[in-house]
This record gives C-alpha cells, structure tokens and sequence, in this order.
C-alpha cells in the first residue's frame, strides 16, 4: 500500500509551497490547501468497512541499522482517527479562512497546519514505534508553533512553551520506553514486538516501559496532573483549538494506549495506572471547567475531563469498552469540534468569550445558539444525541471492569458520574444561560449568525451529533467496531443502542443528570462553595516553581564559582590534577616502584638547585617587577648550568639564548605596563596559594621519580644514536632529531613563533589604530545577566589577577 | 594511491597562510585564496575518506623513517571525517567573514591566521606521535589565541588572557605526561604505545599517565569540571571567530581524549567508566545550568558547548561499537549544527545590533528565513527528530539502555528537554513578539547581504537535515568508525606491520 505512505508525505511536501502560494493567491489560500484534507479524507473513506483488525501495511527500508523503518499500518483503529485528522482538517481549514482576519500571515498559517496533519497521520498509521515517537514530536512543535501563532501576545508564546515542555517531556518517555521495548524485544516494529509479547511482560524493565510509556500519553492527552499545558494551548486561535486541541492532538495518548495495549495491557499495573488517572482527571476537569468563566477555558478543561473519560477504556481490554472507546472519540470530536468552531463565531461576533458577558444570543443568532445547544446536550449526555450513545457504554464497561469488580473500581464509577454530573452543570451553561435571558452581546451592538461558509463545520459536526445520536448503528460496523478490532486485534463485534434499556448504566446517567440539573439551578452557590476549594498543592505552581527554581539555581551556580578570576581557574585545576592523580593511584591497587637510586648530588648541583629554588621564591614574592625579573633570569640561567653540569651543552646554549631573549623583551615591556596593583589578599587565601604551589611542584617531582624508577622498555632513542650519521648525515644527534627524524615537531613549531611575531605586529598596530574609537556599543556591555550584581563582577574582571 | 595525501590538509593550509601574509594589502586576493583552498581541503579531505573506505587505515611515514622511529600521520575512518568536517565548517565560517569581517582585521591577518588554526586542528587529527600532537596542539593554540584577541577590544584582552593561560596550564601538563609515558615506554609513537601499554596494563604509571592525558584533553574540551575558561572567552571575538570556535574547537579535544581511549588505555569497567560517566553527567547537567538563566544569544550557546560534550563523554564512557558511534555521530553533528547556531546569532547580532534577548523581538515578521532556519537548527541542536541531533541522541540511549546504565541515560534524557528549553526561549523572545529591536533602518543591513548572509548559516542547516533523513548512511560510516576505533589492532597493525619492515 504505497499509497498509505504517500498520504502521510502528502501535507510534508505541499507544506513548505503554502507561503509561496499564499504570496500568489492571498486570502484565498485556505481553500486550496483545503484541497489536501478533503482528497485525503476521501482517500480513507474508502477503506471504510475494509479494515478492522487486520491492517493494511507498507514499508520501506529507512535506517536499518538502528532498527528504523518507514512501517506503516492501517486498521480500522488508526482508521478512525485518520478520518477525524483529516474530516475536522478539512472543516477547520474552511472555517478558519473566515475566522482568520485580513493582516494574518496566513501562509504561516497554513503551512504549520499541514506538517500537524501529516506528522498527526504518521502518528496514527506508524508500525514502527520510533517512526511514531518522531512523527509525535513534530506534533509537539507544530502545535508549539500554533499555539504561538499569535505571538506577540505574551500568553500565546508563555503557553506555546508550557504545552511544548510538557508535551515533550512525555515524547521523551515514548523514546524511553521505545528503546527499553527493543532492549526486551528486539525490534522496534510493533508487529514484530507483539510476538515477543511474553518476554516483554516477563521482563523486570516492563514496569519502566509501562510507566515511561504512559508519561507519553499522559502528557499528550493532558491526564492529571499534566493537565496543565491544555488550558494554556487556548491562547491558540480558536481553529487551532477545535483541530488540535480537542479533535486530534489531545487524543494521540488515547490512540497510543490503544495501539500499545495488546503488546502491554492485559496486566493490573497497565489497567488500575490509566484507571486512576483517568477517574481523577474526569473529576477534576469537570470541576475546573465550572469554575472557568471564559468559554474557551472552560471547553478546554471539559476537553481535560473528557479525555479522563475515555483513556480507561483503552486500557481494560474487554469489547465493551473498546467499543465506549472508539464512539465516544468520535462522539467527542464532533460535538467538542462543534463547540469550539461555535465559541470561535461568538468570540468573532460579540468580541468576548466571558460568560458574564454573554446572554440572550438566541435572539441574535439563533442558528449558533441552537447548534451549541445541540453540541453541549450530547457533551451532557441527553437523549437522543450521540453523547449518550456513548456515555452508556462507558458506564456499562465501568460496571464490567477486567480484574472484577472491586473498592477501586467502584471509586472510578463514582468519580465519573460526579464527573459527569459537573460535565452537566457546565454544559446547560452553554446550552442555556448564554442563549437565554437578557441579552449581553459583550462588546457587539448587534450580532448575527456568520456567513455559511463559518457555519459549514458545526452544521456538519452538529448534524453527526444528532445522525449518531438518532441512528447509530450507521457507523456501528464500519467505525466503532472496525476501530475497537483495530485496537483489540482481534475482531470484535459489539453493539451500540440508542434507546434507553433501564439498568445500571442508565441509572448512573440519570442520576448525573438529575444531579447536574439541580446544580445549575443553584449555580451561583455551587461555583461560591467549588471556589472555596484551594488545594495546596498546584500543578501550575509546581511547574513554575521548577523553572524558578532552575533559574535561581542556573544564577547560584554560575555566580559561586565563574569568578572570572584566572588565579581561581588555576586553583581548580591544580585541584583536578591532584584528585585525579590520587584516584588513579588509588583505583590501580597495585604498588608503586620508587627506588630513589639516583646519582648522589654533588655540591655545585646542590647549590645550584637551591640558587633555583631560591630564585622561583623570590618572583612569587617580590613587589617590584624589576626584582621579579631579574629572580627570573636567576632561575634559568641555573638551569642552563645545571645542563651543563649535566653534559648537555646543545641544551644548555638554548637555554641560554631563550632566557637571554626573552629576559630583554620582558624588561622592554615592563615600561608599558601599569605598577602592580596593590595586594588584597587574606592570610588565608594567600597560605592556600602557596600551599597548591607547592603541591604542583611535589607532584612534578613526584612524577619525574616515579618515571625514573619505573622505565619499563628500552628507548627509541638508540636507533638516532645508530642512524643519525648514516640516514641524517650528521653526528649532532640533538641536531638531527631535530631537523630530521622529527622535523614535522620543528615545522610545526617554527609556525608557531611565526604566528606569533605576526600576531604581536597585528595586535600592538590594530590596538593603536582603534584605539580612541567607541569600542563596544554603549548599550551592549557584556552581561551575562539581567541583573545590575553581574555587571559589577564584570566590571571587576577588569582587574588582571 | 600512495598516503601522501595525508600530508596535504596540514601542508595545504600552512602554504596558504604563508601566501596570504604576502598580501596584507589585497583583501580581495585573500579571500580568494582562501576560499579556494579551503575548499580544495575539503574535496581533498572527502578523497582521503574514499581512500580510507577503499583501502583501509593509511599512514604516511614522514621523511620515510620507519616507526616508531620518525612521526606517522594516520589516516582512519575517525582522523579523516574530523578533517572533512573542519574544513566543511571552516569554508561556512569563511563565507561568513568574507560578508562580515571589517576591513582592519582583513588587513591584519585573520585569514592567514584562519588558515594556520586549520593547519594545526588538521594535524591534531592526523599525527600518529603524541608528541606531535603536542606540537599541533600549541600550533592551534597561538593561532586562535590571536584570532580572539585580534581587534583588542579590551573584553577580547582580558578574556583572551585568562585563555591562553589556562590553555598554557594544559600544555605544561600535556608535556609533562608526554615525558612520563616516554621515559615509561621509551616511545612517543601512538601505535607503539599501544602494544607497550598492553603488556603493562596494570601499572600504576599507566593509570597516572591515562588522567593526566584525561585532564588535558579535558581543558582542551571544556568538560566538567575543566570549562571555566570557555563561556566567556568564547563570546568575545567577531561572530565569524566565535562560530569557528564554537562548532570546531572543544572537539579536537574530544578527539583526543576518544583517540587515546580506544588506541591506548581502553575503558574498564571500573575505574575509568566510573570516571568518565560522572563527568558526561556533570558536564551535561553543568553546561545546561548555565544556560537556564542567561539572556544573552552567544552565551547561550557556548554554555551549551560544555553540556553537549558530556553526550560525546557519555558514549566514549559506555564503550561500545553503538556508543562510540554515538559519540562521533555526536561530535560531527554539533560541529555542523553549533556552527549554524553562532552563525544564527551573528546574522542576528548584524540585524539587530546586539545579542541581547531582552533587546529584541519580532524577528520573525521582519526576518522569516532567519527565523526558520534558526527554529530548525535549534530544534536538531535540542535533538528533535528527524534532525541530525535526534539521531545522536537516540543512538547514545539505545547504546546506554542496551547496557544498563540508567542513571547517565536519564540524565541525557532530561538534559535534552532543557536544551530545548532554552532554545525556545532564544525563539520566543527574539523571533516572536512585537517587532522592538532597533529599527533595521539604522543597523542598514540591506536586502542582498542579509540574504547572502544566510547563505553558510542555510548550507550548515541543510547539512544537519542531510545528517537526519540520511541516517542510514551517516550511522553506518560512525559505526564503522567505531568498529574500526574498538579494533585497535587494526591501527597498529597498519602503523607498525608494514614500517618495521621498510
């Protein structure tokens, strides 16, 4: 199937043309590139009824050596989620060419759009977990870029940057789990993994895999407590919002704990973990979105709630909620779809999205006012409308959880309907109290429904809602079962019913129903008593307090130890050479040989060695820099002796020349250089200096005797001594070597004092010739901060140390 | 084909730089010269690679001597990609200064100096002597000690200074453990050492030798705790000089320290890994602090550098063919893609006048190409798939994962997502938001240079993405390498088999 390949590569290579096209056809853009979904959505409708757990696979070889392949495989899962990226895709692209205003860059626009909608369509049709993980993270970015698309709104680039964060913090447990799964199992392909299966559940990382996997989703589908991320997304245009950040996106965790369910799932640890979190997150969702009085915060925390909704049934394994599963994906996607697009016409028409402001829109719109009503009663779960279609299945498959009924699961099926019943209360918020009552257009004088081509997605969308809420059984075969075999692997043949059948799970709608009925009627004093509740603990603080923290830390750290002092510098490393040299010889174990059978030391050496000593102390101590200079000389002109002492006369006239010269020159710039500042330093600090200088010194020594006593293997040296007349031609040794055997060393060395007569030339005349000119810009004094304590440490780096 | 190529990427440059001090007053002739023959170092460098390919490990025997005896330069899979890749990004950085560098440095010597720092980052790849690489060593060191004080800007001095005698520290440290391994082994050439080393493993004047290598290639390559010089060094001297430095520098010490670990002392389980592994972690978790609270565009970025060669650390520490190969993979993508990153900041530097994030915004709406070229490379530096930097990574943990070291691997793991964090943080305030940097009408960068500025920053980028989708082939030429590193037979073979006999 290579034209599977070829539809997920499809929006990638038509995506970088759209800025190009968007110069050329303007505003009208948006429905060209809306040809892309459409064709592609009626390219997977055509596997309708087709598929169900047997995929249709294609692949290509990528990067076999890591295990890396383009494998792809459709079932009738993927199937469904492909139809929603790329129907809504559709949808959203029309409307948001209305929605979108004249000065938008909408070539930007579009072109991050469609990399979301292939990279989105890779994720669901990927075989090959890594395959997956990459086209997951260019989810994250595209939908890092579209949430900030509006970015010179503080909001919209502070939440673009919390979704990414969280978003890939949990790709990054995806790519975890991946590896440790091909550690296990040896591949990276699921098909491939799935017969591995035993080993993989038998193995001690499966706990790891599990949770690191997890993390992945639960980051993406914004489960508790990473719910955080979703809230702030909406800074999104509200396109944006309806595509990704309800409709698709947001459920690419569901997709993957379906997709990794059969290779995972089937254990306690997999079943009770996405349980929990779910049940929580359905709760807490709901609760947040009644406290919300933007519109768009509020759907985004009933997207939250929603999501907690149906991410268990993906992970209980029995054909019941498989089947709640994959009808309340599609379900949710076309009323929450609906909503969003609809709060986007009413954000557009009264310029407000409070709810305070907001009422009596019936009269004023009465086509957006009823179609919101519509979409938000199936969110409640209302007869006859596909929310409660689904809704009973999921209770139903609450009731029958895999490991038997017990005290946790019934806390899940108490939490969901408190969930459900709070999903009620803020449902007739948007079903009732902004479409009746007195009229509040917010800032709009007179609103009034948009053009058809805005209304052409709810309307849709809206009437899915009522077609599967009426009529079911239309996609029973094709997408709910085809979805669940997908999921489950094997084939399941489940039903849906729409008429009411008395028993637990209607039980349990009702009563969120009833219950959410009579919170609405006492609305003001339910959100007074949810508005008491301050939890101690915030996600939202704990986010922030982690980045503050990372950049008091980051500020700590630098401060403490980048003094910016070179004699600091060189004390740390004098540190490092220490330790290290002690842990080597620590870590070796075996004992050291330092027979210390050297030469006796005649008198004229040890006096020369102490003129040395003497010498070396004698520049470290001196306050004038005359003194100093000359102790220097002291210093190597005794070691030129001591070469001579020791019969090196070649070594000894070099020293000599070397010292002679470079004495001159340092005495020669004595005279430019400023007196040398007067000395600050503490007793203490001074007694440590001299303490790591004499280390280094014992240390060098210590090395030279441990050199001497332990030659291990006979010299190259006594080949120059036989070949340095007959191959050099010349009976210098010293000489030979030098220009000879190892005349690259001298080459390279020769280049090195060329370079630097060069650079003395180069920096003395460019110093004097930009001298007096404005060095640095004013305003751009190098600070590493923005705080005025390292200005002053840069400042004080002035002082040369 | 006989080895003498070898000889050409450290004779070609110096050639070079010797003919351009001859012009000082022919900047145009400079350029061309130099452009010129930096790309034929780079086609001569591809050769050399072929030549490897084709006919395994080469060495040259300079002046014919036999080794040990004279110095060899070698050739493997490792020395000749670095070589390929210096000269990559060397011919990038150099069409960026032909566009930016101002005429008083022109005049005095940058490209000459340009050209000796290549001569001597192209031998320490190549030599077989570890006292040559020694000599290569100081050769690289004075030449870009003058290339970050050229100007003497006083921040350049003063920064500078603490530079080169931190790095003079280095060197006296690195002659010192030269002479303790010579007089140990009596033998200063590398394969030699090897097969000396093996009989003495346990000796305790290895293991000292074996730090102390370890602490100067370590400065040299600004792992933890040895960095102190770099972030600051770094963000003095002229955009051109701190992309150079940035992407190349720090990795010939890295290639030291992978040289000397698979060819001489091997990593144990004990010890050594202990060691190496602490600090991959500490320089990866180091570098990233660093990062977290600064506002400044090139600082940023050479905080960076400390944290990204704990990735290279990591798999030098793990040891095996994946995560030696890791760590190439590792070393040629930062090369390529922390060259772009500087490059970046210096178009922006150019546009907006300062490298202040607090000062800029908007670039984005005035500047989209920049800004698009910037994101991806951001993102590959960040690893996000499939850029270069993703496969780096992926590579590290699914070698570390397959050995069980979980500590290193999560740190890596959680390294990368703030490594991205602070690339986005570059993004947000300097190419998104209302346009407030100064207004382009003053900092008058026309249209057809900003345009041509983009130019070394798109080629690098493309790389990276080349680096990314082309995987297949750049994972199997690191694995290869790695393979052949792990086999040091191979090179001593190569080096001493057929030189003892001539």
């Amino acid at each position: 199937m290579s034209s599977l390949f070829a539809s997920v590569m499809l929006p990638f290579i038509l995506a970088p043309w759209v800025p190009a096209l968007y110069r050329k056809a303007g505003r009208r853009v948006g429905f060209l590139v809306a040809v892309v979904p459409v064709s592609l959505f009626v390219y997977y409708l055509g596997f309708l009824g087709e598929l169900g757990s047997e995929p249709v696979g294609f692949r290509l070889p990528w990067i076999p050596l890591l295990g890396v392949d383009l494998s792809f495989a459709l079932d009738g899962f993927g199937l469904l989620f492909a139809l929603l990226i790329t129907g809504i895709g559709s949808l959203v692209v029309i409307y948001s060419t209305y929605y979108l205003g004249p000065r938008e860059d909408l070539g930007k626009f579009y072109l991050y759009i469609l990399i979301f909608m292939g990279a989105m369509l890779g994720v669901v049709t990927a075989d090959n977990i890594v395959l997956l993980y990459i086209f997951w993270e260019i989810t994250s970015v595209a939908s890092f870029l579209l949430i900030g698309f509006w970015h010179t709104r503080e909001e919209s680039r502070w939440g673009a940057l919390k979704a990414m964060m969280i978003t890939v913090l949990g790709g990054f447990g995806i790519l975890t789990a991946a590896v440790l799964l091909y550690v296990v199992g040896g591949s990276f392909e699921l098909s491939a993994l799935m017969e591995n299966r035993e080993a993989v559940l038998a193995s001690p990382l499966y706990v790891p895999i599990v949770l690191l996997l997890l993390l992945g989703a639960f980051t993406k589908s914004a489960q508790a407590p990473f719910h955080i991320w979703l809230p702030g997304a909406m800074a999104a245009p509200t396109p944006v919002s309806a595509y990704l950040h309800s409709a698709t996106m947001v459920k690419a965790g569901i997709f993957l704990v379906g997709r990794m369910a059969p290779l995972l799932g089937g254990t306690p640890l997999w079943y009770y973990t996405v349980s929990a979190v779910g049940a929580v997150t359905v709760f807490l969702g709901a609760f947040l979105a009644i406290r919300q009085t933007d519109l768009k915060a509020l759907l985004a925390y009933s997207t939250v709630s929603q999501l907690g909704l149906i991410m268990p049934m993906f992970a209980a394994g029995t054909e019941v909620a498989a089947l709640a599963g994959a009808a309340h994906i599609l379900n949710h996607a076309t009323f929450k779809g609906a909503l969003f697009m609809l709060v986007g016409i009413i954000d557009h028409e009264t310029h407000t999205r409070d709810l305070r402001r907001l009422g009596g829109l019936y009269k004023a719109m009465p086509v957006t006012a009823v179609l919101t009503g519509i979409a938000a009663l199936s969110m409640a779960g209302v007869w006859p409308l596909n929310g409660f279609v689904s809704k009973e299945l999921i209770f139903e498959a609450m009731l029958h959880p895999p490991f038997g009924p017990d005290v946790w699961t019934q806390a899940f099926a108490v939490l969901a309907v408190l969930g459900s019943a709070m999903t009620t209360i803020y449902c007739l918020i948007l079903a009732h109290r902004i479409n009746f009552g007195k009229p509040r257009y917010g800032d709009a004088e007179h609103p009034h429904d948009p053009p058809a081509g805005m209304l052409l997605g709810p309307v849709l969308l809206v009437g899915l809602v009522v077609l599967l809420g009426v009529y079911p059984y239309i996609a029973e075969g094709p997408i709910f079962n085809a979805a669940a075999s997908g999921h489950m692997r094997e084939e399941v043949h489940g039903h849906v019913h729409n008429v009411p059948v008395p028993g637990m799970p209607l039980a349990m709608s009702l009563i969120a129903l009833g219950l959410g009925l009579w919170g609405y009627r006492h609305l003001e004093s339910v959100r007074r008593a949810f508005d008491q509740v301050r939890p101690r603990v915030h996600a939202n603080a704990v986010y922030d307090g982690i980045l503050a923290g990372l950049d008091r830390l980051s500020r700590w750290m630098v401060r403490v130890h980048m003094t910016g002092l070179l004699r600091d510098y060189i004390a740390y490393i004098l540190l490092v050479v220490f330790l290290g040299i002690g842990l080597a010889a620590a870590a070796s174990g075996a004992a050291f040989d330092l027979r210390l059978d050297l030469a006796p030391m005649t008198f004229v050496e040890a006096v020369v060695i102490a003129l040395i000593i003497a010498g070396a102390i004698a520049v470290a101590a001196f306050r004038h820099r005359l003194a100093a200079i000359v102790a220097l000389s002291i210093v190597g002109l005794m070691v030129s002796f001591l070469y001579v002492q020791l019969r090196a006369p070649d070594l000894a006239l070099t020293q000599l020349m070397v010292e002679s010269i470079s004495t001159v020159l340092i005495l020669l710039a004595v005279r430019y250089l400023p007196p040398l500042p007067k000395e600050q330093d503490t007793a203490r600090r001074k007694a440590a200096d001299i303490a790591l200088a004499a280390g280094a010194g014992a240390l060098v020594a210590f090395l030279a005797l441990m050199t001497n006593a332990n030659r291990l293997f006979p010299s190259i040296s006594q080949y120059f001594v036989e070949n340095s007349k007959p191959l050099g031609g010349g009976s210098n040794i010293v000489n030979v070597i030098l220009v000879d055997f190892r005349g690259v060393d001298t080459m390279g060395e020769i280049t090195v004092l060329g370079i630097a007569a060069l650079s003395v030339y180069a920096l003395v005349t460019l110093r004097q010739r930009t001298r007096g000119r404005a060095e640095r810009p004013v305003d751009d004094p190098p600070v590493a901060f923005d705080d005025p304590r390292s200005a002053a440490r840069d400042a004080r780096e002035g002082e040369m140390p | 084909m006989s080895p003498n190529g070898l000889a050409l990427p450290v004779v070609l440059p110096m050639l070079t730089g010797i003919a351009l001090i001859l012009l000082p007053r022919r900047a145009e002739w400079q350029r061309r010269i130099s452009a010129v023959s930096t790309a034929v170092g780079f086609l001569i460098a591809v050769a050399l690679i072929r030549q490897v390919r084709a006919e395994g490990i080469q060495v040259l025997y300079v002046g014919d001597f036999p080794a040990p005896f004279g110095i060899v330069f070698v050739g493997d899979l490792l020395s000749t990609l670095l070589v390929a890749l210096n000269m990559l990004v060397a011919a990038a950085v150099l069409w960026y200064a032909f566009l930016t560098m101002d005429p008083e440095r022109e005049r005095f010597f940058f490209y000459p100096l340009f050209q000796f720092l290549l001569m001597g980052i192209n031998g320490a790849f190549l030599t077989g002597d570890i006292f040559n690489l020694f000599v290569w060593f100081e050769v690289l060191l004075i030449a870009s000690y003058i290339l970050l004080t050229l100007g003497g800007e006083p921040y350049q001095l003063q920064e500078g200074f603490k530079y080169v005698m931190i790095n003079m520290l280095a060197s006296t440290l690195f002659l010192v453990s030269v002479s303790v391994l010579y007089g140990t082994l009596g033998t200063l050439n590398m394969a030699d050492m090897a097969v000396k080393i093996a009989e003495v493993k346990d000796s305790p004047v290895v293991a000292i030798a074996s730090v102390l290598l370890l602490i100067v290639f370590g400065i040299k390559a600004a792992i933890f705790p040895l960095y102190f010089w770099l972030p600051r060094s770094y963000v003095a001297p002229p955009g051109a000089v701190t992309a150079f430095f940035g992407g190349v520098m720090t990795k010939v010490g890295v290639y030291a320290m992978v040289r000397v670990y698979t060819l001489l002392f091997g990593v144990d389980d004990g010890f050594t890994y202990t060691l190496l592994v602490w600090i991959a972690g500490l320089s990866m978790v180091v570098g990233i602090l660093g990062t977290l609270a600064q506002m400044d565009f090139k600082r940023i970025l050479t905080w960076h550098i400390i944290s990204q060669i704990g990735y290279m650390v990591m798999g030098l520490a793990i040891f095996t063919p994946l995560a030696l190969a890791g760590a190439i993979y590792y070393v040629a993508h930062i090369m390529v893609v922390k060259t772009a990153l500087f490059l970046a900041s210096g178009v922006t530097e150019k546009l907006t006048g300062t490298t202040n994030l607090k000062k800029m915004s908007g670039l984005l709406t005035t500047h989209p190409a920049l800004g698009a070229l910037f994101f991806v490379g951001g993102l590959s530096l960040a690893g996000v798939p499939p850029l270069s930097g993703f496969f780096g990574k992926f590579t590290l943990i699914q070698a570390g994962l397959a050995e069980g070291r979980y500590g290193i691997v999560a740190t890596a793991v959680g390294v990368s997502l703030f490594t991205l964090f602070s690339m986005i943080k570059i993004f947000r305030t300097s190419f998104w938001g209302e346009v407030r940097h100064k207004a382009a009408a003053d900092r008058a960068v026309d249209l057809r240079t900003y345009g041509a500025l983009l130019g070394p920053l798109a080629l690098l980028v493309a790389v990276s993405v080349g680096m990314g989708l082309g995987a297949q082939f750049t994972v199997g030429y690191v694995l290869e390498s790695a393979h052949q590193l792990l086999q040091p037979s191979l090179y001593i073979q190569a080096v001493l088999g057929s030189g003892l006999g001539s």
